[in-house]
């Protein structure tokens, strides 16, 4: 668990504050997705966790132990660290790279370089193309692997991820996060994610916590940030669409109405797909509602009331 | 043109001053880098990063003064010989290696830095690892820019009887023999030259194979 209390930071010869009185709970094996717009000190924060810079006020603790009691550098070999500007050392392979933070915790050699394969396999390259290449070799998606897959090399519990995946096209950019989310099954790491990417919070987030101007100002699951937005700005950067988002959130199965006989005539779409996609299905086909299938079985129907309700009810919690 | 004297000279007069002169050129050279190294390391902490600009203004200062004045100034004090020709060339030697240690360590680009921080190097593996090794090629361009600098430098020290191959140089202008002048100067170039390539043999061991 990551949690930090009424941390503030203001840097030297700055007037305001970079950061002001932020108070975060991580919880252990949940990402939380750190969003909004640029300047509002989503690093600065990130960067506290691991004490490349000291808050001015404020403690942070992981897993219950006050940071400022630890060695920084001994600390921050076991955090993994993605920085937004990847930081790969350009004068050291691939292989070295990944095996930098092994080798200063001195594992035998034979131990790294079984990580090592092992690693880049897992974030999705092909060890014997790269493993001797320096960076400058590579393409932006596998310096970012790279960049996941050394910060992954100790195995560190908790992890902080500055926009990761945000130097590559956004096809290559879904690529990632689908595949780091499928990681994020078996690894179930504490991880604080910063993005600025609302929809990159969205799916990669347990919880999503909203900055801006230094100060956090909504904390909560996707669900609960697209019901109710604390306040204008928040709605802003959730868009207009946040019917449609509520949608992208939550399952066919979860709103259909069971049905165990018939037929798949008409249109179909699969129970565990989202909600959205019926939706577009619906609309495409000019149909008011869609069978729901597992595999070939029929398991129920969703209509267009059934989502219609569903988004005045999320959308109206915010009243109540 | 006498092409006698010519070969006695390159062959026979100047080979002990040579070995004079590469002295002339070492030792100051070795001083240099003891003294500028340290110094261009200090000025990029960001302890001490606030008076890199004084201290260059002050060794830039120290190279627009022309050679010999620097021999001149110290001649009252260390008298002749050696030893003043040594301390001179070393202070010329200073800037051209302090400014690029300085400019080497500085274009280590800071993503690079905090991301070696960031995976828990301590603050010397950081240094050694990453700052020194990255801004070497930069840093062994000011060390070869003062190498062949001095190598030409030098031929003052014979002013002040610090000998070296400026003794067959200035003997030539003195007796109008070109012939000393001329194979003095092809001495000296060559002097340069190979000290050059020495100096980039040994960056090439140093260096980590991409950067080579
Ligand atoms: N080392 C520093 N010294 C002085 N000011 C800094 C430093 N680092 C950040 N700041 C300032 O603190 C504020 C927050 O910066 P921060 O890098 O945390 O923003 P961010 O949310 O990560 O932005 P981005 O999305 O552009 O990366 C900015 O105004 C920035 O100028
Ligand atoms: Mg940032």
């Amino acid at each position: 668990m990551i949690e930090l209390q009424e941390v503030s930071k203001t840097f030297p010869g700055a007037g305001a504050p970079a950061v002001k009185r932020v108070s975060l709970q991580v919880k252990s094996g949940e990402i939380c997705a750190l969003v909004g717009p640029s300047g509002c000190g989503k690093t600065t924060i990130l960067r506290m966790i691991n004490r490349l810079v000291e808050p001015s006020s404020g403690s942070v603790f992981i897993e219950g132990r006050d940071i400022m009691k630890a060695n920084p550098d001994h600390l921050r070999r076991g955090i993994g660290y993605v920085i937004q500007q990847i930081g790969l050392l350009p004068h050291r392979t691939v292989e070295e790279n990944v095996a930098l933070v092994p080798r200063l915790l001195k594992w035998p050699e034979g131990r790294i370089k079984e990580r090592i394969e092992e690693l880049l396999e897992k974030v999705g390259l092909d060890t014997e193309e790269v493993r001797k290449k320096y960076p400058y070799q590579l393409s932006g998606g596998q310096m970012q692997r790279i960049g996941v897959a050394r910060a992954l090399a100790v195995d560190p519990p908790v992890m902080l991820m500055d926009e990761p995946f945000g130097a590559v096209d956004p096809i290559v950019r879904l690529r990632l996060q689908d595949e780091f989310l499928k990681l994020q099954q078996s690894f179930k790491k504490t991880i604080c994610f910063v993005t600025h990417d609302m929809d990159e919070a969205m799916k990669m987030g347990d919880k999503i916590a909203i900055m801006n101007g230094g100060f956090l100002v909504q904390h909560g699951t996707p669900r609960e940030i697209l019901a109710q937005p604390a306040n204008s700005f928040v709605q802003d950067l959730v868009g207009e669409d946040r019917g449609v988002k509520l949608l992208d959130l939550v399952r066919v199965e979860t709103l259909m109405l069971p049905r165990e006989t018939g037929t798949a005539n008409g249109r179909s779409v699969q129970a565990l797909d989202s909600a959205k996609k019926a939706l577009e299905v619906m609309l495409e086909h000019n149909v008011d509602g869609v069978t729901v299938c597992r595999e070939k079985q029929v398991v129920g129907i969703l209509t267009w009331e059934t989502i219609k309700t569903y988004v005045h009810q999320a959308g109206s919690e915010a009243g109540g | 043109m006498d092409s006698q004297l010519f070969l006695d000279t390159l062959l026979q007069r100047s080979p002990p001053h040579i070995l004079e002169h590469a002295r002339l050129v070492l030792v100051p050279l070795g001083l240099a880098v003891l003294l500028a190294f340290p110094i261009g390391v200090f000025l990029t902490r960001p302890q001490y990063r606030r008076y890199a600009g004084r201290v260059m203004a002050v060794l830039n200062a120290g190279q627009t003064v022309p050679p010999l004045a620097v021999i001149a100034v110290f001649l009252p004090f260390l008298g002749l010989g050696f030893r003043p020709a040594v301390i001179a060339l070393t202070i010329y030697a200073l800037l051209p290696i302090a400014r690029n240690t300085i400019a080497g360590i500085s274009s280590v680009s800071e993503d690079v830095k905090e991301a070696a921080r960031g995976m828990g190097m301590t603050p010397w593996e950081v240094f050694t690892q990453v700052e020194l090794l990255l801004g070497l090629p930069v840093i062994m361009v000011g060390i070869k820019t003062s190498a062949v600098l001095t190598v030409g430098t030098a031929v003052l020290a014979a002013l002040v009887g610090g000998r070296g191959m400026g003794a067959v140089i200035f003997a030539g202008i003195n007796f109008f023999r070109p012939e000393l002048i001329l194979a003095g100067t092809l001495i000296i170039g060559l002097m340069a030259i190979i000290l050059e390539r020495l100096l980039t043999l040994a960056e090439w061991f140093i260096l980590p194979r991409h950067l080579r």
